[in-house]
């Protein structure tokens, strides 16, 4: 029974991990721009980062350590450094773009410029971090993020045609500006494969005491928790494609997608879009910063733990205190938080090979995974999900200057 | 356990002291070697400065030059001697105390003089 209801909150929270500004923004600018066409990427962004994060938590479960220990441990100081850095980096522009989000939310509520927000909600961010323990933080962000699925309503209400939706998710090649098409879905698929998620999720395993008797759990939850996540996203992406694309709008602030919920849904929809917006980036701030706190504190080997007093674990609880305080300059300085968010997003796909590449390795290693190992499935999954990092790693710059902003 | 390679087993492992606490990782070991003796692991070495040894020359001597600009010559590095582990699991389990660890001086002045003077830091439970 308690396995069932943990299953259920993993799917919750996985959803809640899905969609936040960046997967908000980029499925709407791909809906708007190319109706429905995109929805394949989210679709194998979806699975892709199921695939890494059933990894990634059963490497924790059944090693007892985290992906982030592992990646130190295994490949030694040297190479650590490369992930190390590039994740921080990364790590630290989508924090940033999150609290954009969750600060243009308000400013929409409140008519206040949202630099004004960003500060207030890091430091919120930051009293949650300090006071709370692994779970609150964990459930609070997933039972209020279940406030996105406004989006499939929208998305239903709005009456596409499914066919064509069904259709969309075998993958197509554009028939015009190939260019911005491609772009899209390299930003899709860096808002939905994330770093900081598969090691929030590993170090999650290790916060929650994971054994081995739960990798059923995992499996399911990260899988399914994906895929549920991936669909709503799926649903901003037709919504954005009925509401924006006959008038060919292009998304070039956030303020616009407020119309996927409100065409729909009228005032209360407006209203839902404000409430998605600033709960699924502030839920994401918090992860984020939390896992910046775990990549320092795993790799250089410090005391670390949500559930400890700050001053039982001082290096950690002061990293992630900088971290979300630091984030919330770019905002309160006047940075746009769309193209920040769009910048996030290719920056984040092209940093992709440096964490996927070495699960490969991990995963086949009989000394840390036992019988765990993984199986011709999942090696050709990832495989698969490797040669994806590589082509976005040297797809992502070319693409941004071509045709980014 | 079953044979200990250094490199895969004992290099850049979790140190925890004797209270159970992580004090860092390892950073370097150092062997020695006496005439007409088997060589043997003796010290095990924990600190920036072994680490940035690692990635590169050019990382040592920045940091080099960062010293002398701020003129402080210590580099806080543990030097732990082998005889000291007592287990060796998911981390390396060393009988000494974190209050004795040079490279664990940053944790305790952040905890002094940053993390409890906020409110909230301190107590048993969250």
């Amino acid at each position: 029974m308690k396995k069932w209801s943990e299953v259920a909150l993993g799917i919750v929270t996985g959803i809640g991990g899905f969609l936040e500004a960046g997967s908000i923004a980029t499925s709407a600018q791909g809906g708007a721009e190319f109706g429905f066409q995109l929805a394949w990427v989210l679709l194998l962004g979806a699975l892709s980062l199921g695939f890494l994060m059933e990894m990634s938590g059963r490497l924790a479960a059944v090693s007892k350590r985290t992906y982030v220990d592992q990646l130190r441990e295994r490949f030694g100081f040297r190479f650590f450094v490369v992930p190390l850095l590039a994740v921080l980096v990364v790590s630290f522009m989508v924090l940033a773009s999150e609290i954009g989000g969750a600060a243009l939310a308000l400013e929409m509520a409140t008519g206040i410029s949202h630099g004004w927000f960003a500060v207030p909600l890091a430091l919120l961010g930051w009293l949650l971090l300090w006071r709370g323990t692994f779970s609150a933080v964990e459930q609070g962000t997933a039972v209020l993020g279940l406030v996105s699925l406004a989006f499939a309503v929208a998305a239903w209400k709005l009456h596409p045609q499914w066919s064509t939706v069904a259709h969309s998710l075998l993958p197509s090649r554009p028939t015009r500006n190939g260019a911005r098409y491609w772009y899209l879905a390299v930003s899709i698929l860096g808002a939905s494969i994330s770093p900081y998620l598969y090691m929030f999720y590993s170090a999650g395993a290790i916060e929650d005491g994971w054994t081995t008797e739960y990798l059923a759990v995992n499996r399911v939850t990260s899988m399914l928790g994906n895929l549920f996540g991936g669909g709503l996203a799926i649903a901003a992406l037709v919504a954005a494609a009925m509401v924006f694309a006959p008038h060919h709008v292009k998304i070039d602030q956030f303020e616009q997608l407020a119309q996927l919920l409100a065409s729909p849904l009228g005032r209360a929809g407006f209203w839902l879009f404000v409430a998605t917006l600033c709960i699924t980036c502030f839920g994401a701030t918090v992860e984020i910063t939390l896992s910046i706190g775990y990549l320092l504190a795993q790799g250089f080997g410090w005391q670390w733990s949500e559930n400890l007093k700050p001053a039982r674990d001082a290096r950690f609880s002061v990293s992630y205190s900088v971290a979300i305080l630091a984030a919330s300059i770019p905002i309160a300085i006047g940075a746009d938080p769309l193209q920040l968010t769009n910048i996030s997003m290719v920056a984040t796909a092209a940093s992709l090979p440096v964490t996927v590449i070495p699960l490969a390795v991990l995963m086949n290693d009989r000394d840390a995974m036992t019988k765990y190992v993984n199986g011709w499935g999942t090696n050709l999954a990832l495989i698969a999900i490797a040669i994806v990092s590589i082509v976005l790693f040297f797809a992502a710059v070319p693409l941004q200057i071509m045709a980014g902003g | 356990m079953h044979d200990i390679r250094l490199v895969h087993d004992i290099l850049d492992a979790q140190l925890c002291d004797r209270n159970n606490q992580n004090v860092g990782r390892v950073d370097a070991l150092v062997l020695e070697i006496d005439d007409g003796r088997a060589p043997r692991v003796a010290t095990i070495l924990v600190g920036g400065s072994i680490r940035a040894r690692r990635i590169g020359r050019w990382v040592t001597t920045l940091l080099d030059l960062m010293r002398q600009v701020r003129h402080t010559s210590d580099d806080k590095v543990s030097r732990i001697p082998f005889s000291l582990v007592r287990r060796i699991d998911d981390a390396i389990h060393v009988d000494v105390d974190e209050k004795d660890l040079p490279s664990e001086h940053r944790e305790r002045w952040l905890k002094q003089h940053v993390v409890c003077r906020i409110p909230g830091a301190e107590g048993e439970r969250k």
